[in-house]
């Protein structure tokens, strides 16, 4: 009876686990699917496209859609591929993500161990920052870059990222430094360390979670930006995802599927990398400060 | 000269509150002082005010007889052991002892020498290179304190270095932070709530209460002649025995009235204990007894004029292995007697019991405070 017993639950439990792999499975491929066809799709030749159908598997493997979406597609007048536009992006994305992620973490200093009279007031209204929609800024942020001599330049767009994430890193900087003990701060002040020193050789050094959070954060809010870069760049400093539209709405006759493929992957590529390698730090820095360590 | 000189320092939080209500202490050079009082007293607010981590809003700090009230904490040559130890965590345990010498622009050659000194004296040579996260609650004890011995500064400030760590373990370090006082002369000031390092530890005991010191001495003065009913409860374990007592003069003494819960009315022959008490004849006063003056009948003893024996019911029985403590009631206010457990009655019996007055002390009702 016994022994029944633990047989039939323990099938129940296979059962239950069968079930539970077949949701998860179900929904992984379902969320793969727009993947896989861009993949598939970048590598069929035109015709094959037009007589396959969406998920079909090409019937040969060509690399021409890439390379012509890396160097010769049209974007509008010019038809250099996305290439620049990707070396602009990193140009811009490289900069603003480390200068936001530098300020955020002196912010968030400032904000948790030296705090005067106001600072939680100022805290409050740079979290605004986190909840103004972007469209708002646009036209006092475009006066701003005139007067500033930056309009339409690569370092308007990093000033303009690092403005815009700044809200965010010092949020999180600040939510994470506020679990460091102060006597740290005033042992280190005890020691003859000044403002500075007690950032650099104290606090930096432990921060390594979160730096990697507000990276990987900043990096695929600022690599996947389109409205700054539509808005404040032009010509030679727009980053690649206003490319990546120039690419597709440029009609020349035909839909070149293979090539807009191709260059939306291009496009993705760099977030992708960065999640692949760090995620499991973003995972784990979300979490950082829940438990004394 | 003073090491340490503290002149009327207040502490008023944004105008209202007052935290430090005018503190006056002075210590010498090689003293062990300790500050010892409930939470909220103010005590650690008084310590980080000696370290110049909060700034005073009234009064003076002197250190060696200069006034540093103004001066930021690094320019008081001051080390501190704080409570959660605050050691670098990114620091292996060398450089967490060598980072005060380094932002003083000790040279590299003399600050190895240093690490290498106080390590040794503090047994910890093996733990040079590991980080603070990969050490034993002891061992962050001792980093701690290693930390702030390498500096060599005027003053020690010790803020409730043991409250971490195990009962064992923390009498262990109690042991040897007395050793280290006494074979390095250091001036210490200790800031503590539990009564007992209070009273190994110091050579002179400020107990705080609401902003106030209530009594500055030494442990032995505020063991046996607190200043008011709160310090002689604070210090000592278990508390010492307030009983309300009407005082009468009988047969040319002084005595007080005790009742047990039986109706049984003695008197107990104050002695000379009672002389302050002259104003106060036919009046209520405190009497305040330590558990260890109410014990088992000791023949030798039963002779003296301030020796009271009485037989009392047992309510409690608490043994603690040297003594057991039991409970009674004299005047409708508990009682506890250390008794030798051989001697211990059992609960509900009626037990003889010998009160000692050579020691006991009187409380005005009204204010608290000790007569005589």
């Amino acid at each position: 009876m016994v022994n029944q017993t633990a047989q039939s639950s323990m099938n129940w439990s296979r059962i239950n686990r069968g079930l539970i792999y077949a949701v998860l499975l179900t929904a992984a491929l379902f969320y793969l699917l727009p993947l896989v066809v861009m993949v598939l799709t970048s590598f069929k030749t035109m015709d094959d496209i037009r007589s396959g159908n969406l998920i079909s598997w090409p019937t040969e493997f060509v690399f021409d859609a890439w390379s012509k979406a890396w160097s010769t597609a049209c974007t509008g007048v010019r038809c250099e591929g996305v290439e620049g536009y990707f070396w602009n992006s990193v140009q811009i994305v490289v900069p603003a993500v480390l200068i936001s992620t530098f300020l955020g973490a002196l912010n968030g200093y400032v904000f948790t161990k030296w705090k005067f009279r106001g600072s939680e007031l100022l805290f409050g209204l740079l979290l605004f920052g986190c909840f103004i929609p972007f469209q708002v800024v646009l036209l006092p942020m475009a006066q701003t870059l005139g007067l500033l001599g930056l309009a339409n330049t690569t370092a308007g767009l990093v000033f303009v990222h690092i403005v815009y994430g700044m809200a965010f890193t010092t949020l999180f900087f600040r939510n994470f430094y506020i679990n460091i003990p102060g006597e740290l701060v005033k042992a280190a002040q005890l020691d003859g360390a000044g403002f500075f020193t007690i950032f650099w050789r104290i606090l930096l050094p432990i921060s390594g979670p979160i730096i990697v959070v507000t990276i990987i954060w900043q990096t695929t809010q600022i690599w996947n930006d389109f409205l700054f870069g539509v808005v404040y760049g032009s010509g030679d400093t727009q980053p690649i995802t206003v490319a990546l539209n120039n690419l597709v709405n440029t009609s020349t006759g035909v839909k070149e599927y293979n090539v807009h493929m191709a260059a939306a992957i291009i496009a993705g590529l760099p977030t992708l990398l960065v999640y692949v390698l760090a995620g499991k730090y973003f995972v784990r820095g979300l979490t950082a400060g829940s438990v004394k360590g | 000269m003073a090491a340490l000189e503290i002149q009327n320092v207040r502490k008023t939080y944004g105008g209202k509150t007052e935290v430090l209500k005018g503190i006056n202490i002075s210590i010498e050079k090689g003293e062990f002082l300790i500050l010892v009082g409930p939470s909220g007293c103010g005590k650690s607010t008084l310590m980080n005010s000696i370290a110049g981590l909060e700034e005073i809003t009234d009064g003076a700090i002197l250190i060696g007889g200069e006034d540093v009230s103004g001066r930021s904490p690094k320019d008081r040559d001051i080390a501190m052991v704080f409570q959660s130890y605050a050691l670098y965590p990114s620091m292996n345990v060398r450089d967490n002892i060598s980072f005060g010498l380094e932002m003083r622009k000790v040279p590299k050659d003399e600050r190895t020498a240093e690490v290498e000194r106080v390590a040794k004296m503090l047994q910890i040579e093996h733990l040079l290179d590991r980080k603070p996260s990969q050490l034993s609650g002891g061992q962050r004890q001792r980093v701690a304190m290693g930390r702030a011995l390498a500096r060599k500064p005027k003053i020690y400030l010790f803020d409730e270095p043991l409250s971490n760590l195990d009962a064992k373990l923390r009498v262990e370090m109690r042991t040897e932070i007395k050793k280290l006082h006494q074979n390095l002369g250091t001036t210490i000031v200790y800031v503590t709530h539990d009564q007992i390092e209070a009273m190994t530890l110091a050579d002179r005991i400020a107990v705080m209460k609401d902003g106030i010191v209530q009594q500055f001495g030494t442990p032995q003065e505020i063991y046996d002649e607190p200043a008011n009913i709160f310090v002689a409860g604070f210090m000592g374990s278990p508390a010492m025995n307030f009983i309300p007592v009407q005082i009468q003069n009988e047969g040319g003494g002084l005595v007080a009235k005790v009742t047990t819960r039986d109706g049984r009315t003695y008197s107990l022959p104050l002695g000379e204990r009672g002389a302050c008490l002259t104003n106060y004849v036919g009046k209520q006063v405190t009497l305040g007894l330590r558990p260890e003056r109410v014990t088992q009948v000791n023949p030798h003893e039963v002779e003296r004029a301030d020796v009271m024996v009485l037989e009392a019911e047992i309510d409690m029985v608490e043994p603690t292995g040297p003594d057991t403590v039991m409970h009674i009631h004299l005047n409708g206010t508990e009682v506890s007697c250390r008794v030798a457990p051989d001697s211990a009655g059992k609960l509900g019996e009626k037990m003889n019991l010998m009160l000692d007055l050579s020691k006991a002390v009187f409380f005005d009702i009204e204010s608290q405070a000790r007569i005589g």
